[in-house]
């Protein structure tokens, strides 16, 4: 309990020092957001609509010091402020939609590579030097280092436009209304996912393969793997009990880490597809010049990363006796 | 005359390197009977651990076993030749009739399932007992090397360097094997829990009657604990005899190279003497003797002949040319005050 209150507050220092850049950043950038929404209006536009207009949006004049703890008090109420390109909505709801999306396909994406990157991983390390080996491994590499953008406009040209197999683009079906209770709806999300989720996972699934094949080779010299074939115990007990449950150790290291960076990361990917993810959002946001929605986007981002950091050293105490305190 | 527990019978090992193959163990012939401790000991790199991992047909590659026998005495007495089990019946064969316990058995213990399972494990494979039996077997077994079994669900790191020693020796013991083979078992421990280790699997053998085949490089402990004693050099078995006779009546010079190496332990202070030279390449072997190049009393005939093991007197052999029945060559003379 100690070690996860110690490590909760240090989350929070860090979530602090995240928010402080977050403000700075925008505020050192030449020119402010609302001077730029009003850069093309055809009407008059008097400095009454527009401290009007700054007031809405949440850009307070006063010293700095000041702006920045309105800014702390905003983060930590959750008052992320209002759009501005999509005005009046708030940033909540513009981002709300779009992380449920974008969780989905890169949780899915990361969870798939891993798994399958490691199995084969796995396999290609106790086979090390056999068919499987030499060709999965660096197949799988050769896959990784073709650029997201080549990939996914293959898989588009390919399975969409040329064949018909799968849609060209959105989440589900246009004009349907979401409706997680239903089957249909469920099946025709899947049906939408399947050319985004083949993408996003397909480059990833070297990295988790090389990664595993790595450490297993190294662990295979280990004196308890020796001991574990002298036990004449099964081929299958000494792969998954005594190797590769040792060898999937730093493999959850960058689990977590993938996990966090795919939240906000999938940006190609959402953006052939059309996917209404947080990289399509963050896309938007950058052409209309909407701080408030980069500053929450970015917020939601560290969030995230925090999240699964935290997570990721959770599950190592779970799976590393050697960490557990006081047992 | 009894049959041994294990006879080994002209065993090569060679290793596969880019310079060609190397012959790491040469034509080594022995016997262990049963209860009997047998110490094999050498220079590093000399083919000791490379004996003891081919008699569990657990050398890796490049490492492969290019001739010879294993002979394996079961519970009727038959002879069986472990070199020609299929993977499978090697597989059911290892632990449950030849156990080991390894270099550094420090790291012979898997850091992340905890104790219970890494003997429950091993007892499951090779017996019919349930989860529960096995539990029980386990507890019993830690009683027998003096852990209290309440400490069963720890992890390993939660044990200290001697403790986990005993628990791998308990762990060996698990299914009664015949033969234990203890490969440098106390290296990595203080004098003093090694000492505490090796009077510990002294006693369990006057219990459980199994063969031990000791490997260490330290000579002094070898003769303290072992019945009797071969001599390796460069792959090759050079002398074997009782551990009484060996360091006090050596047939090969580089017997009393070695025992002059070690200073003892009650004796009165002498200057030690080393071996000159160093080990054999085994890339670049002369013809004749393997250690003429060392050997202070070396003659024509080592430079020109190979000799093979041969019985001397008793029992006691060696594969000097110059060795006689009756004319040892002793201890070293040099005494200081």
């Amino acid at each position: 309990m100690g070690f996860f209150l110690r490590r909760l507050s240090f989350y929070f220092i860090a979530l602090l020092f995240a928010a402080t850049l977050n403000f700075i950043i925008p505020r050192a950038m030449p020119g402010d957001p609302v001077t730029m929404m009003f850069a093309n209006a055809t009407f008059e536009v008097t400095p009454e609509r527009i401290a009007a207009m700054k007031e809405l949006l949440g850009f307070v004049d006063g010293p700095l010091y000041e702006q920045f703890f309105i800014y702390i008090k905003s983060v930590l109420t959750w008052d992320l402020g209002i759009s501005v390109q999509f005005f009046p909505l708030s940033v909540n709801t513009v981002l709300g939609n779009a992380v449920g999306w974008s969780l989905f396909l890169a949780g899915t994406a990361v969870l798939f590579s891993f798994t399958l990157g490691s199995i084969l991983g796995i396999f290609a390390a106790w086979r090390r030097g056999s068919k499987f080996d030499t060709i999965v491994s660096p197949g799988m590499l050769v896959i990784q280092a073709v650029p997201q953008v080549v990939t996914a406009m293959l898989l588009l040209f390919i399975f969409s436009i040329t064949l018909r197999w799968f849609p060209t683009s959105y989440a589900y079906t246009a004009g349907v209304t979401p409706d997680w209770t239903s089957w249909t709806f469920l099946k025709d999300v899947a049906y939408h996912a399947a050319l985004p989720l083949l993408g996003a996972s397909i480059v990833q699934i070297g990295g988790f393969l090389i990664a595993m094949r790595n450490n297993m080779i190294n662990l295979l010299g280990e004196d308890y793997i020796t001991m574990a074939k002298g036990k004449g115990l099964s081929e299958n007990r000494i792969v998954f009990n005594y190797a590769a449950r040792n060898a999937m150790l730093p493999s959850v290291t960058a689990l977590s880490m993938s996990l966090g960076m795919a939240i906000g990361g999938q940006m190609i990917i959402e953006i052939i597809f059309n996917y209404p993810g947080l990289g399509t959002v963050l896309l938007n946001a950058i052409n209309a010049r909407d701080y408030q929605v980069l500053q929450g986007q970015l917020l939601v981002m560290t969030l995230f990363m925090l999240f699964f950091n935290l997570l990721a050293d959770m599950l190592y105490v779970l799976l590393d006796p050697r960490l557990r305190k006081g047992a | 005359m009894t049959i041994p527990q294990i006879s080994i019978r002209n065993l090569c090992v060679d290793y596969i390197t880019e310079a060609g193959d190397v012959r790491a163990v040469n034509n080594v012939s022995f016997d262990i009977g049963k209860g009997e401790v047998f110490g094999l000991a050498g220079e590093s790199g000399c083919g000791k651990s490379t004996i003891a991992f081919a008699l569990m047909r657990l050398h890796k590659p490049p490492a492969f076993i290019s001739g010879g026998e294993v002979l394996f005495a079961d519970d009727e007495g038959k002879q069986q030749d472990i070199l020609q089990l299929s993977d499978g019946e090697m597989t059911i064969f290892r632990w449950s009739q030849m156990s080991m316990v390894f270099q550094s058995a420090m790291n012979a213990l898997n850091p992340v399932i905890p104790i219970v399972d890494q003997f429950t494990d091993v007892i499951m494979r090779h017996t019919n007992k349930t989860k529960y039996e096995a539990v029980k077997r386990a507890e019993q077994l830690l009683q027998i090397v003096d852990i209290h079994p309440n400490r069963l669900t720890d992890y390993p790191h939660q044990f200290s360097g001697g403790m986990r020693q005993r628990l791998v020796i308990a762990i060996a013991l698990a299914l009664n094997p015949k033969l234990i083979i203890m490969d440098e078992p106390t290296t990595a421990l203080d004098v003093v829990v090694q000492r505490e280790i090796l009077q510990k699997i002294y006693a369990l053998k006057e219990e459980f009657g199994f063969s031990i085949l000791f490997i260490t490089h330290d000579l002094s402990l070898m003769v303290e604990f072992s019945d009797r004693i071969g001599i390796m050099y460069s792959g090759q078995l050079i002398e074997v005899a009782s551990a009484k006779e060996i360091l006090k009546n050596p047939y090969h010079p580089y017997t009393h190279g070695l025992s002059n190496s070690f200073p003892s332990l009650t004796g009165p202070k002498k200057e030690l003497i080393g071996i000159p030279g160093n080990p054999l390449n085994l890339l670049d072997i002369p013809t004749g003797c393997r250690f003429q190049a060392r050997c202070t009393r070396v003659e024509e005939v080592c430079r020109t002949k190979e000799n093979p093991l041969r019985d001397i007197e008793n029992g006691h052999m060696s594969n000097c040319h110059l060795a006689v029945a009756g004319e040892s060559i002793g201890i070293a003379e040099v005494t200081t005050a």
